[in-house]
């Protein structure tokens, strides 16, 4: 007992863990997210384009 | 259009089998550290994203110097997937470093030498996103980005050397670091795993992601070729 009153427990951190974590998976699946949305996008300004272009001819 | 290749399908599910791997590792596989308690679980993925800041930008000085030799436009894409990619991991690492130094060190924030150098690398390439969008020239803005990309990246090795040649409280991982260094632990064989496995897995992150960018930045190349022929 006396040993285990020596010993300090580790600091309590854990809200510090949640938080960290938190942002490394909440940006990187923005990152994602982005990604996905853009491409979508880009795709239907291309159909819109090529459609003009035809069109045109 | 072109279709998905087989091949990125294939990354794709190997980098989420990695990930979700490295996360058990992080949470339920590396042991508690004995003074920080779990706010250290935090280093595994911060160094991990700082890598691939580092990578990315150091992708895009080459490729910067492959388009200034070649002139081939697939380099500008090729540097500037790189550059956003690199943006965005080394953003987290700056956030996440910040929310440990809460937990371990008692303060957000200090202007010790890495946290400064890191801030600079990362205002460095805001500076090349924001240029970027201002240059209406497709070959101007590809010129510039290219030099803007070998020369920032000055800023990048001086970053990782900062730990070791200034006095600084960070923690230096690989090497020994300065006295005055807090936060600093040894790492037991398990912890070693999970941070070497953390690195390869953010590799293939980033490798994954690089490669998604790079069709996207493709897909708007043809896009705004296209405009310019219909607007013509």
């Amino acid at each position: 007992m006396f040993i285990a009153m020596l010993q300090q427990a580790p600091a309590e951190t854990t809200r510090y863990m949640v938080a960290g974590y938190t942002v490394i998976f909440s940006v990187m699946m923005l990152y994602i997210i982005s990604l996905i949305i853009r491409r979508r996008n880009l795709k239907r300004d291309l159909e819109m384009l090529n459609e003009m272009e035809t069109k045109e001819k | 259009m072109e279709s998905k290749p087989r091949w990125l399908n294939i990354l794709d599910i190997v980098t989420l089998l990695l990930f979700i791997t490295a996360v058990g590792m992080v949470f339920l596989y590396a042991p508690l550290e004995a003074v920080m308690g779990q706010v250290q679980r935090v280093f595994y993925f911060h160094v991990a994203n700082a890598w691939v800041g580092m990578l990315g930008f150091m992708v895009a000085a080459f490729a910067g110097i492959a388009f200034l030799r070649k002139g081939d436009r697939m380099w500008d894409i090729v540097g500037m997937a790189a550059v956003e990619i690199s943006f965005v991991f080394f953003f987290i690492a700056i956030v996440s470093g910040s929310i440990w130094a809460r937990g371990s060190w008692g303060t957000w924030w200090t202007w010790d030498p890495r946290l400064t150098t890191a801030a600079i690398v990362e205002l460095v390439y805001a500076a090349y996103l924001m240029l970027r969008q201002g240059i209406e020239d497709p070959d101007r803005r590809a010129r510039f980005g290219a030099v803007y990309a070998i020369l920032s990246f000055v800023s990048v090795p001086l970053t990782f050397i900062s730990i070791r040649i200034f006095r600084t409280i960070h923690p230096v991982i690989i090497g020994s670091g300065a006295a005055g260094a807090e936060g600093s632990f040894d790492m037991t064989p398990k912890m070693l795993q999970t941070f070497m496995f953390s690195l390869l897995t953010f590799s293939f992150i980033f490798a994954d992601l690089l490669w998604h960018r790079i069709r996207l930045g493709r897909l708007a190349d043809q896009a705004e070729n296209l405009k310019i022929k219909v607007l013509q």
